[in-house]
């Protein structure tokens, strides 16, 4: 089922079909379907709002536009690691919320065929793939797609978890 | 044909002025009931109206709306002759008021993208049938009701066209060398056949002489038909050619076919078949030479006065205003940008107070025209009142004061339908029934007073009746029922009492009217009032009344804001809600045995949030006597606000959160967010939501 | 180009009646409410064509249609009329209106009608 939906999507567009935006997150490599993405930019300044979760880490001004920025470590649970003139905010449009992701380091495009996306392995303990939609192989390497919708609204399921 | 009007802006043109004739409409009839009759002002008007709204309703082919108009119009066709003088006014009323009803509702949904598909012939019938009557009880009794229905002009004869036609009777034609004869027949659809004659005849008088015609009496009923069916004969002799007739009677409008033949005078008369017409057979109309009334009354139109004035979508207005403030913004970005920092600058310094002026004063009038008065949406309530008396049974009079005062326009959709939720209740609730308020010893109709007027960056609109009042015991009861009491019942002020019913839980749907003053429903009024940055303030007075204060920002967009600096963070204070900031000295500020923290200043004491705890932000100020104390108010509660530091006031843009982030319900105090000259962001504080936030805390 | 100059009450109507000329190579030089303004835009435009609604506050087209005339005797005014209001349409025909035209109108009558004069 999932498949056949994913299908129509491609085929509406057509010319991001299969194409992953990539970028790390210390050691691991992730990709992001390219039809979210509007733009990538450089760190910027951001301002703090109190009483967030953690990895909300505030509002920055994008051109007179006010967005989100959410670290994806953070939201992922990972350490935190300082910004640099590496990090990237990756700004992505799921479900007509604008919001940034600040990742570690964006690298690139990439085209990755059907055949290579296969499904993530189901609930092993300790590997937390709530948010990993798929994974893509390319070559030896491994991309883990990311399911952006449940980055932004996986919040119920968090919470009880966390009760347990 | 219609098609073309159909769509786009002229259907929304015909949405809007239909609106404001309905309103103006009603606003005449009610003063009309209050008065007790209707004026020959309000009569004309009210058949303007009508006739406007006919016209334009059929040009888009409303047909329900236009008929339903003309059987009004019909109606005060007739009042107007004023030989009507035993009316019944109320009923009168009612069914004008009935009519409006539904074409607002049909407006309402062609608005909403649908059809005008309502079905009118009720009312219209009711119409007819209190115009019958209105004829039936005339003195003088009117013949024929046929054409009164289908035409606004109940008697089509009068003496003065009888003359207009004997004139043409001159036998002066002799004097004329040539004698012709012509039929002319119209366009099939063009209306008004007889005037269309009538005009013929009146340019031909200039060069001819002699006239006749048939159909004879062009202002008769049936003369449209037998022009349609027979054509338009007329004879007449004149000094002018053939050609130059011929030219003349081409340039006839909708003309579809002439005939015109030259002939000698006996032999026209003969086929014409014109006989002189016997002036003594009509009965000469009482109402007599309308088109002098027409004219006279319908000039005193007192109450509009008319300014050149263009109609401009609100989405217009939305985005002027969003540029506005990108304007505001972009301005700070240059005067405040940080690369002038220790340059002496003279002439950029004049240059950028200039530019200052100029932005304020454009800013101002962008404002402006967004103000609407609240006049039309106090007239409302009028009818509210009209419509809740009658089905109560209760009277009331409305008493309106300051509905000149303006607001936003997006602020006046927002309070309209909390008005009418409040003054429905203090008439449902608050206003006794006659015996009752006569038992009491008050005047035996009640007032319900709707005042609006500034104060300071808000404007409270109050909704006063003098009814019986809250019961303080009953709600207390309730509250308690409910759990709702978090504070020793003996403690709290009446007015802490009263607000409660303006808590979401307080009310539920099945005890409407167990007590005697109001609640259902004020939450959603309180929701309605919040979400445009408004507050909700309730007083009552046993057997004295209720008020209802409803305090509202001017406007939403523009303020003028004071930064503040908390660590690294800014943050905006709404610059009306400070009162006054200083600098604390040691040992002012104490400490209660619970831990909260007050200052004493000027004999009184006052709480202090500290913001770099509040919103946990590293800062090396924590002492008082290093840092700022804002003090700010909001409902009458004072809040002392300690920061860093006062980093200057400027005009703010306020935006609010992204949507992303006001789903953490857990954002207290904060009404939105703003750009700064620098481009970064500072945080809104929400006054209202600190000082409450703290309460609860 | 004929210049035209509309009076009528209703914004609606004057809309109707401007869409209409400019879509068939009219120059609507002016618009007034009531008749009182369309006696002051005549003199300060001097239109070719006036329409002129015959309900109208302030003063009505018939007023207003005299007044035109009692300085112009040429202008060239038409009424804007609907049915049973017959007896205004003779009085305006008598005093000097051109021609008139009855609503709810349709284009090719408006046209017709503006072209005739």
């Amino acid at each position: 089922m999932a498949d056949v939906i994913d299908n129509t999507i491609d085929m509406e567009e057509d010319t991001l079909k299969g194409r992953f935006l990539t970028f790390s997150l210390g050691s691991e490599s992730y990709g992001i379907e390219v039809r979210y993405v509007t733009e990538i930019i450089g760190m910027q300044a951001i301002t703090e709002i109190p009483e967030l979760p953690e990895y909300v880490k505030g509002i920055i001004n994008l051109r007179g536009k006010i967005i989100p920025v959410m670290d994806v470590r953070l939201r992922f649970k990972k350490e935190p690691k300082e910004y640099n003139d590496r990090t990237c905010v990756i700004v992505v449009d799921i479900n007509d919320i604008s919001i940034g992701l600040i990742v570690d380091t964006v690298s690139e495009v990439i085209t990755i065929p059907e055949e290579d996306i296969v499904e993530p392995p189901q609930m092993n303990k300790g590997f937390n793939n709530r948010y990993i939609k798929n994974i893509g192989k390319v070559g030896n390497d491994v991309k883990l797609l990311l399911d952006c919708e449940k980055l932004l609204t996986a919040d119920e399921i968090e919470t009880l978890s966390e009760v347990i | 044909m219609s098609d073309q009007f159909l769509s786009g802006h002229m259907l929304d043109m015909f949405v809007f002025e239909t609106t404001q004739l309905l309103e103006q409409l009603e606003a005449c009839i009610l003063d009309a009931e209050k008065d007790g009759f209707y004026s020959g002002n309000a009569i004309n008007e009210i058949f303007r109206i009508m006739h406007t709204i006919k016209g334009s309703s059929a040009m888009m082919r409303y047909d329900g709306i236009s008929s339903l108009a003309h059987s009004i119009e019909d109606l005060f066709y007739l009042l107007r002759e004023g030989s009507s003088c035993d009316v019944e006014y109320s009923e009168l009323s009612d069914l004008v008021l009935a009519g409006v009803d539904f074409i607002k509702a049909q407006i309402e949904s062609i608005k909403s993208g649908g059809a005008a598909v309502g079905d009118a012939s009720k009312l219209i019938a009711d119409n007819r049938a209190f115009l019958a009557r209105l004829k039936g009880s005339e003195p003088g009794n009117r013949e024929p009701a046929k054409q009164e229905t289908d035409t606004a002009e109940p008697g089509p004869d009068h003496a003065g066209q009888e003359q207009d036609l004997a004139r043409q009777d001159d036998p002066s034609g002799s004097k004329y060398i040539n004698s012709f004869r012509a039929v002319i027949r119209f366009q099939e659809d063009c209306e008004m056949e007889n005037l269309r004659a009538f005009s013929v005849i009146h340019n031909l008088e200039e060069v001819a002489g002699g006239i006749r015609h048939v159909p004879e009496d062009l202002m008769s009923p049936d003369a449209s038909e037998v022009i349609r069916r027979d054509g338009f004969t007329i004879s007449f002799r004149t000094d002018c050619s053939y050609v130059d007739i011929h030219q003349l009677l081409m340039q006839t409008v909708f003309l579809k076919e002439l005939e015109l033949e030259q002939t000698d005078e006996s032999e026209a008369a003969q086929e014409a078949g014109i006989t002189k017409p016997s002036a003594g057979e009509r009965t000469a109309d009482p109402g007599e030479d309308r088109a002098a009334d027409y004219g006279m009354q319908s000039i005193s139109r007192d109450h509009t006065s008319h300014q050149n004035i263009i109609s401009v979508p609100v989405a217009k207005l939305d985005k002027l205003m969003d540029l506005m403030g990108e304007f505001v913004i972009a301005e700070a970005m240059v005067i405040q940008n940080p690369d002038l920092d220790g340059l002496e600058l003279n002439n950029f310094q004049k240059a950028a107070q200039r530019l200052n002026k100029i932005t304020k004063e454009i800013q101002d009038m962008v404002m402006s025209i967004r103000m609407v008065p609240l006049a039309a949406t106090f007239q409302k309530m009028k009818r509210v009142v009209r419509d809740m008396c009658k089905k109560l049974g209760k009277e009331a009079d409305l008493v309106i004061i300051g509905e000149e005062t303006e607001v936003d326009k997006n602020i006046i959709e927002h309070i309209s339908d909390p008005l009418v939720h409040l003054v429905r209740n203090a008439l449902d609730h608050g206003i006794e029934s006659t015996q009752e308020r006569l038992a009491a010893g008050k005047d035996k109709k009640g007032t319900i007073t709707l005042e609006a007027k500034s104060a300071g960056g808000d404007v409270l609109i109050i909704v006063r009746d003098d009814g019986r009042g809250l019961d303080r015991e009953k709600i207390l009861q309730k509250a308690r029922e409910k759990g709702m009491l978090y504070r020793p019942e003996s403690e709290m002020t009446d007015r802490e009492v009263f607000n409660l019913i303006l808590l979401p839980s307080f009310s539920t749907r099945d005890d409407v009217t167990e007590f005697s003053g109001r609640g259902v429903g004020m939450d959603v009024v309180v929701k309605n009032i919040e979400a445009i940055g408004g507050s909700v303030i309730l007083d009552s007075t046993p057997n004295a009344g209720t008020t209802v204060t409803l305090k509202i920002p001017l406007t939403l967009a523009i303020i003028d804001g004071m930064n503040i600096k908390v660590g690294k963070a800014i943050f905006t204070l709404p610059t009306i809600s400070i009162k006054e900031s200083f600098r604390p000295q040691a040992g002012e500020a104490f400490t209660d045995p619970e831990g909260n923290e007050m200052i004493m200043v000027r004999g009184n004491c006052y709480p202090i949030l500290r913001m770099h705890q509040y919103y946990n932000i590293s800062t090396d100020i924590t002492d008082f006597t290093e840092g700022i104390m804002i003090m700010v108010e909001h409902d009458e509660k004072t809040l002392c606000i300690f920061a860093d530091e006062l980093l200057g006031q400027q005009q703010i843009v306020v935006k609010s959160l992204p949507e992303y982030i006001r789903q953490f319900r857990k954002v207290k105090g904060l009404a939105g967010c703003t750009l700064l000259g620098d481009g970064n962001i500072s945080l809104i504080l929400d006054i209202g939501g600190l000082i409450y936030g703290k309460d609860s805390k | 180009m004929k210049r035209v100059l509309i009076v009528d009450d209703a914004a609606f109507m004057r809309a109707s009646i401007r869409t209409i000329l400019e879509r068939n190579g009219f120059e609507v030089v002016g618009e007034a409410e009531n008749g009182a303004i369309g006696v002051k835009k005549y003199q300060e435009l001097h239109p070719d064509i006036v329409t002129m609604d015959i309900t109208m506050p302030e003063m009505t087209g018939l007023e207003a249609l005299k007044q035109i005339r009692s300085f112009d005797p040429d202008a060239k005014v038409i009424m804007i009329t609907a049915m049973g209001q017959e007896h205004l349409v003779k009085e305006a025909i008598l005093s000097g209106a051109k021609s008139f035209i009855v609503k709810p109108f349709k284009e090719d009558h408006v046209i017709q009608t503006l072209k005739k004069i």
